[in-house]
């Protein structure tokens, strides 16, 4: 195969999976929940500054996957207990909280690791042969550890009785709560896997990437393009979300700079908002 | 306007007298802070009034500035500042508000779309500062900018800032309590019902967002000569996340909430930023309390009880408005409408004709379509095939708002009314509606309209008198009568009625009943009613229209009807 081809499908493709992995948790939250969480960013920077914690104190990194899975569970269970719980109907007010807590988040980090970035170093240098071209072994593990988490979820959630309990919140909570679901429960968990997924995103990007305390910013927003251009609620959906905003972005930043991506990609959004409203595969 | 002229010189003079009291530096230094109120002013216009929120608001302060930065930079004493320098304020208005029409105008809903566009707009614009290094001096920012023509050394300054701020309160303080202002706080109860009221929501909160960008953009314009410096960073996120928590903090809804929280929280963090290590955690922890338990802030105690003390009602005499309705009588033809959603058809090649006046009953079995049919009338949903045309011009495709217009009014099933405004505020929506202009709108002569209609209805329901209530206090069996109340004073040429006595006790229902009928004969006017009670549907209707899956069944008077078999089968599911 032509050397370059393969170089230009595997960045697409691991552009596209990393967008995917971005935006699955925000995806699960507002999806089933109906919260926009503006604080899923800052999520993802708490998994990065988790496994940044973990390299300095000198654990394999494989210990940040735990580590920082604890630590978001944890952050993840008091805020669903203490704001969000009381915000599943009112919509405008979880934008607000959630808004808040980004900010929270984003001070405590600041008051422990400051304001300047952080860089870790490559947990798996080196690189593979995919279809005899030289690959980093550390994304392509990124690439195959995303698509094997999201097939897990997805067999998980259409095959599992906790999947079909939760479907039934989903279109009617009250009834749900009537045949015996404990729906709070299962809000809270559903909440803590969102957040959980952030924590995921940011350990496997964190070598990858600048660590700071503000890198959350473009990933809320990555991530919110990717629902706006997908629609919520299918994978199918997500996938051709994450495929036109990380296609747009690389393309139109290779070819007229970082800055044009960006207008770019907004000006994408706001054509859908007006075309497809509800993106390219919505549930209805 | 004496009161608010009155108002405004005290508060002038309360800020003139500032620098003597404490001291030129310090009186710099609020000036900085003013000017932050003034864009502030712009944010709470938005989310406290019109209920959408603005993420993004420091991009227009920070185009405001560059553009008068360069304005004053290379036409430094020339006449051509007197031109420029306000239309570098009112450029960021102009953006925010095509921005405003684009994102409304796609997604009805005040939700995250605008909030995340508005964020990510403002990251763009920081991005383009800093990266368009030739024109804005990149990341270190536009430095050496002169003063104001005729106002060297930065005392001087302070008092054009000071001045522009009371205006600036001035202005907003007349927007909010004029009719524009209860329809933004409208738009951010009920906005589904206000577009049935004939009001172009995406409009209004396109405009309020432009005059915010306004408002952006004059904090801006002085900013520039005030600080001599314009960074990257005055359009950036930092800004945009303190204004909105100054203005939560001050109290969002009220008038000097938002500028005494930019104030305050403004001048306190930069004192104590590095004083007080967890200063930032508090105040992030601060807004999150603030949004939930204290929605007027700060300033919202303090003005209610100033009010109370100061306020006066604005009287004066009431303008009785002539009654347009029963001009024209409709001729509304549905021809061949099919909905489906799904695999489910829920209306199915309906057609039916009205083009006398009268009351039709609409009745039906669950799941019939009829309000569907209301829905497909009032473009609340596109039908997928066939047309609906209004006095021989097709309405299909319509939005509510256009269908609104037209004279078309709809009371909901479930009373939809604005739960927070007042009951008098409720009914002047409804009656503004399609009457007011524009301009009418920032005027404050149609807080004194008043019609016929509005008259009888007081006395015919007497709770309405009680014009201070908010509207949520009262039952349901009120909530419907005022929901009523509000399609008829939109004086609509056809009422689409969706069982107006639903919930109601049967006292109630005669006297909604018997409004309805005067309204018929007085007005000469066209009512459609969805109505399950045959009772009533054999005492009130002229015509009965029969729905089954989605297709008329029937048309025709009420004895008719009850002999017609086919509409039996449908009810009792035997033929007879």
């Amino acid at each position: 195969m032509d050397p370059i081809a393969v170089t230009i499908a595997l960045n697409i493709i691991y552009e596209i999976t990393t967008l995917f992995v971005i935006v699955l948790g925000l995806a699960i939250v507002f999806g089933l929940l109906k919260v926009m969480n503006l604080a899923h960013g800052e999520f993802i920077m708490v998994g990065a500054y988790a496994a940044y914690f973990c390299q300095d104190q000198g654990w394999p990194y494989i210990m940040a996957i735990p580590f920082a899975l604890f630590i978001a569970a944890i952050l993840g269970y008091l805020i669903e207990f203490t704001l969000i719980r009381h915000l599943y109907r009112r919509p405008f007010d979880t934008l607000l909280v959630t808004w808040g807590l980004s900010f929270l988040l984003r001070e405590v980090i600041e008051l422990v690791y400051g304001k300047g970035f952080q860089s870790l170093s490559n947990p798996i240098p080196g690189s593979i042969d995919v279809l005899g071209e030289p690959y980093p072994s550390y994304r392509a593990l990124v690439m195959v550890i995303a698509i094997l988490s999201v097939l897990v979820l997805w067999v998980w959630y259409r095959r599992s009785l906790t999947g079909a309990r939760v479907k039934a919140m989903v279109e009617n909570p009250e009834l749900a709560r009537a045949v015996g679901i404990r729906v709070d429960n299962l809000a809270r968990h559903t909440f803590v896997v969102g957040t959980c997924f952030g924590a995921l995103a940011g350990v496997m990007l964190a070598p990858l990437t600048r660590v700071e305390p503000f890198m959350g910013l473009d990933y809320i927003l990555t991530s919110f393009f990717v629902l706006v251009v997908g629609g919520v609620g299918t994978i199918l959906g997500l996938s051709s979300g994450a495929g036109v905003i990380g296609g747009v972005q690389s393309v139109v930043s290779n070819l007229f700079g970082e800055t044009s991506g960006y207008f770019g990609v907004l000006l994408i959004a706001i054509l859908f908002l007006w075309l497809k409203p509800n993106g390219l595969i919505s549930r209805s | 306007m004496g009161l608010f002229l009155g108002r405004s010189i005290i508060l002038l003079l309360g800020l003139f007298a500032l620098p003597t009291l404490l001291g030129d530096f310090w009186a710099y230094q609020l000036g900085l802070y003013f000017l932050y109120s003034i864009a502030a002013l712009g944010v709470g216009i938005c989310w406290g009034q019109a209920g959408f929120l603005p993420l993004g608001q420091a991009m227009f302060l920070g185009i405001g500035a560059y553009l008068s930065g360069f304005s004053l930079i290379h036409f430094q004493d020339s006449f051509l500042l007197l031109l420029l320098l306000p239309a570098a304020a009112l450029i960021p208005g102009f953006i925010a508000f095509v921005i405003g029409l684009l994102v409304f105008r796609g997604h009805l809903e005040s939700g995250p779309f605008f909030a995340l566009i508005t964020l990510a707009l403002s990251l763009l614009t920081f991005q383009i500062a800093t990266n368009w290094v030739d024109v804005t001096g990149g990341f270190n920012g536009l430095g050496g900018i002169p003063s104001l023509p005729g106002l060297e050394g930065f005392e001087s300054l302070y008092y054009v800032v000071a001045a522009v701020l009371t205006i600036s309160i001035g202005v907003v303080a007349w927007i909010i309590k004029a009719p524009i202002g209860v329809i933004w706080r409208g738009i951010s109860e009920n906005e589904k019902r206000l577009t049935f009221f004939g009001y172009d929501t995406a409009f209004l909160k396109a405009l309020a967002f432009g005059i915010s960008g306004v408002l952006g953009g004059v904090a801006g314009v002085l900013y520039a000569p005030h600080q001599g410096l314009v960074t990257p960073n005055l359009a950036g996120f930092i800004l945009s996340a303190e204004l909105l928590i100054w203005t939560a903090v001050g109290g969002r809804k009220t008038l000097f909430g938002p500028v005494i929280g930019a104030i305050l929280v403004g001048s306190l963090t930069a004192e104590l930023r590095d004083v007080i290590p967890i200063w930032e955690l508090m105040v992030a922890a601060l807004f999150i309390f603030v949004v939930l338990f204290l929605p007027d802030g700060i300033a919202g105690w303090p003005e209610r009880l100033f009010q109370r003390v100061l306020g006066r009602r604005f009287s004066g005499d009431e303008v009785n408005l002539a009654v347009k309705i029963g001009q024209k009588s409709p001729e509304l033809e549905l021809a061949s409408c099919s909905l489906s959603i799904g695999t489910v058809d829920i209306l199915n090649q309906l057609s039916f004709r009205i083009a006398q006046p009268g009351i039709y009953c609409l009745i039906g079995p669950n799941g019939a379509g009829k309000t569907s049919t209301f829905n497909a009338i009032t473009g609340a949903v596109k039908t997928q095939a066939g047309s609906i045309n209004l006095d021989d011009e097709s309405i299909s495709g319509f939005q509510s708002h256009d269908v609104a217009m037209r004279g078309i009014g709809r009371k909901f099933q479930v009373p939809s009314i604005l739960p927070n405004l007042t009951i008098s505020e409720n009914l002047r929506t409804a009656l503004w509606g399609g009457r007011c202009s524009l301009m009418d709108l920032f005027h404050y002569t149609p807080l004194n309209w008043t019609n016929t209609i509005n008259t009888d209805l007081k006395e015919r329901f007497p709770f309405l008198i009680e014009e201070n209530k908010p509207a949520k206090e009262l039952s349901h069996g009120e909530k419907q009568v005022l929901e009523l109340s509000m399609s008829l004073l939109g004086e609509p040429r056809l009422l689409l009625l969706d069982e107006p006595c639903a919930g109601l006790s049967s006292e109630e229902t005669d006297k909604v009943i018997d409004t309805i009928r005067w309204i018929r004969s007085t007005f000469d006017s066209t009512i459609l009613v969805i109505e399950h009670d045959m009772t009533l549907v054999k005492d009130i209707a002229d015509q009965v229209i029969v729905m089954h899956q989605g297709a008329v069944l029937a048309i025709g008077g009420v004895k008719d009807i009850q002999k017609d078999s086919r509409v039996r089968e449908v009810y009792v599911g035997v033929s007879i």
